[in-house]
């Protein structure tokens, strides 16, 4: 791990070095908001956001996006084969990703990359991906990351972390792939004696996050238990249903796959599926185990902050980015469900479930 | 509406106790500056979570399609205006539901506000008239006019249609509202413009559907857009679809939608949808003298034939 | 329709019974020039889905 000093200028001239062997990637201006979007030569990310309005995640996992196409036009000479689309899985760098962000790409790739399993369509823009993160300086008062399991300048999932001063910026290489990345950049001004720069500016950072969640009782309270509590029908009243909290949220990854044929060509796509959408779990012969709204509102809680818990031993299926809090319709707070969920004592709960 | 709470828990609570209804629909004060959440009471030791301020803009009517109880609901104009909607579609009966009438003097817009100041809104607070918003360095006091959501600006129906009791006397209506000029500034436009303006206004949509689902008048078992067996409308973001998703939502609600701005305000990415179901709204106005939910006893105009019926463009 | 941008002489209404033939000829006839007119509609045309 090196620490390296970047200047204004240095800083410039090497993402536009890098932009030649890298896709670069950065949050971008619309009008009140940032998103990530693909750099335009030249173009800079810009820094001046505490975070975009929907995550990263797009940048792995598109929204809508095609896997497989055919044609049964028989004038062309692949007709009635279906085969893969293809795609740009050419070497790119996200520039300016929260760390927060950063922990939910890690916690996304326990999903998608297991032993058993990789889901290509994930797993290979990631390994494309050089991740350049952004520490958190000024974060809103609706983050709680350092409870939810990372932190304003946590390293997980970063291969350079960037922390950003007045003159200039202090980066920490952490892996092969950001060296490879800073080397084409020519950021290579090693300076060791600005560690404790470093270390206070992060311990400045943690100090200014205001919220927090509690969640040293989830692990331990048995799973049917919490499942049968009574708070759900008050946590699930106001929810709309709709797909707000699970597309703006980074950690979540569920899919929907749609055939779409025009006339003597087809595609298969996926999509963004949201549990929250009544439909998410009606099975072919159109029963539907979860057709309540609180079955599907307590689903995705229970996901978050136990079934994840429990499954993989990796905290809670959250980074504390605060999105779904800020853009709910309705104002239901994971924060809140979060604290009821650790607080509840089973003593309280019935011994039989409807 | 200030001084509405106490009335409202009071309301509330002898309504529970009475056991005049099983359930109470409100608000209660969100996590969030100008944020509220739709709750539900049912015991006395619920009610002081019950508050009104000029951010209820959810539209409660939204919750009562399919509940078998006697429920009590707090509507202000508008969303009496969709229960009368709901009663005369067949989605509740008139006797299940106990309306208390809120006279609204307009709810007011997050965004607007959020534009209008720099840096993250900490806190909010209002009196009858003003707005006073809080950041981390300054303190900013609007007037309650200026930050209005823009369907409470263009309001003409600010207390309820129907009611079974008030929580307050009624306010007075506004007059002189000009509620369709933005409609008719995107009418004189040539179809290039037009066309265009609708793929920016659009563009940012990510289908979550929470415009849909925060209306009450899309209840729908199955709807258009979730059809599968088979596909009725592509489902991800191709800009057609997500025209079309707009385009016929607002068909659907053609001659029932109130305005009450819950779509729009459950919006994530901020879409003024409504450009679309107030393009409607003012047809059905122009052509047929109709207004949603103001009576219930009259069909809806797109519901009956009328032999006066607009025909001119029949060839 | 004509809000978002498609022409108005795309879309037209007529009642014609099957036994106003001559009705339906004209009809036809109408609008066939009116929409050809316009030239070939470019608006809510998807020929395969606009996604990455």
């Amino acid at each position: 791990m090196t620490l390296v000093t970047i200047n204004k200028e240095e800083w410039a001239g090497g993402l536009a070095a890098a932009a030649d062997s890298y896709r670069l990637f950065g949050p971008v201006k619309k009008k009140e908001y940032h998103q990530f979007e693909e750099l335009e030569k030249g173009e800079s990310p810009d820094l001046n956001m505490v975070n975009t309005r929907l995550s990263p995640k797009a940048l792995l996992f598109p929204q809508s996006e095609e896997m497989l196409e055919y044609s049964l036009d028989e004038k062309r000479e692949d007709h009635h084969i279906m085969k893969e689309v293809a795609k740009d899985y050419t070497q790119r760098a996200v520039v300016g990703i929260r760390p927060c962000d950063a922990k939910a790409i890690q916690l996304v790739k326990l999903n998608f990359d297991t032993p058993q399993l990789k889901d290509p369509y994930w797993v290979r823009p990631y390994e494309a991906t050089t991740f350049i993160g952004f520490a958190c300086d000024t974060p809103l008062s609706t983050c709680f990351c350092t409870t939810a399991g990372c932190g304003p300048y946590n390293a997980e999932g970063l291969d350079i972390l960037v922390m950003q001063r007045d003159e200039d910026f202090l980066a920490k290489i952490l892996t092969p792939k950001g060296k490879a990345f800073a080397d084409i950049a020519g950021w290579n001004r090693s300076t060791p004696e600005e560690a404790e720069a470093f270390v206070a500016g992060k311990e400045a950072a943690e100090a200014r996050i205001a919220s927090s969640v509690n969640t040293e009782n989830l692990a331990g309270t048995e799973l049917l238990d919490l499942h049968g509590a009574s708070f759900w029908d008050d946590i699930a009243f106001a929810c709309l249903n709709c797909g707000t909290c699970t597309f703006s949220c980074p950690t979540c990854w569920c899919f929907d796959i749609q055939d779409e044929v025009h006339g003597t060509d087809g595609v298969r796509t996926k999509n963004w599926d949201s549990c929250m959408f009544p439909i998410f779990t009606v099975h072919t012969t159109g029963h539907n185990p979860r057709n309540t709204k609180t079955q599907r509102v307590r689903q995705r809680f229970m996901h978050k902050l136990k079934y994840f818990v429990d499954k993989y031993q990796a905290g809670i299926m959250c980074v504390g980015c605060g999105r779904c809090v800020r853009q709910c319709p309705v104002n239901i707070d994971i924060r809140r469900v979060c604290e009821m969920m650790n607080s509840f004592n089973p003593a309280d709960a019935c011994t039989t479930q409807e | 509406m200030i001084g509405y709470t106490e009335k409202m828990q009071d309301i509330a609570g002898r309504l529970l106790k009475d056991c005049t209804v099983e359930m109470v629909i409100g608000f209660r004060k969100g996590s969030m500056p100008m944020m509220n959440e739709p709750c539900f009471v049912t015991n006395a030791d619920d009610i002081p979570s019950l508050i009104w301020d000029s951010n209820c803009g959810i539209n409660l009517a939204n919750y009562l399609t399919n509940r078998k109880e006697k429920i009590a609901v707090f509507a202000k104009g508008c969303d009496s205006r969709n229960i009368v909607n709901h009663i005369i579609e067949n989605k509740i009966k008139r006797d299940q539901v106990h309306i208390i009438g809120v006279p609204c003097t307009g709810m007011i817009d997050k965004r607007k506000i959020a534009a209008m100041v720099e840096g993250e809104i900490l806190e909010v607070s209002e009196t009858d008239s003003t707005v006073k918003v809080k950041t981390a360095d300054a303190e900013t006091l609007f007037d309650k006019k200026e930050v209005l959501q823009q369907n409470c600006a263009l309001c003409f129906h600010r207390n309820p249609v129907i009611h079974d009791e008030m929580v307050a006397e009624p306010v007075a209506e506004q007059t002189d509202i000009d509620r369709y000029a933005d409609i008719r500034k995107i009418e004189d436009m040539d179809n290039e413009e037009k066309w265009q303006f609708f793929e920016d206004l659009l563009s940012p949509c990510i289908r979550c559907y929470a415009c849909r689902n925060a209306c009450p008048l899309c209840y729908c078992p199955t709807c258009f857009v979730d059809e599968s067996k088979p596909q009725w409308v592509g489902k991800g973001q191709d800009p057609i679809d997500v025209r079309t998703f707009h385009f016929l939502r607002a068909y659907h609600c053609a001659g029932r939608c109130t305005d009450c701005g819950a779509c729009e305000r459950a919006c994530p990415v901020g879409i003024n949808m409504r450009l679309l179901t107030r393009k409607l709204e003012k047809d059905c106005q122009e052509q047929f003298g109709w207004e949603a939910g103001l009576s219930l006893d009259q069909r809806p105009a797109l519901d009956v034939y009328q032999v006066n019926d607009p025909g001119t463009f029949i060839k | 329709m004509e809000l978002m941008g498609v022409e108005r002489d795309r879309l037209h209404m007529s009642w014609v019974s099957s036994a106003e033939a001559t009705k339906f000829i004209d009809v036809v006839t109408q609008v066939t020039e009116a929409v050809r007119a316009l030239g070939p509609n470019t608006h809510f045309v998807k020929q395969q889905a606009k996604v990455a």
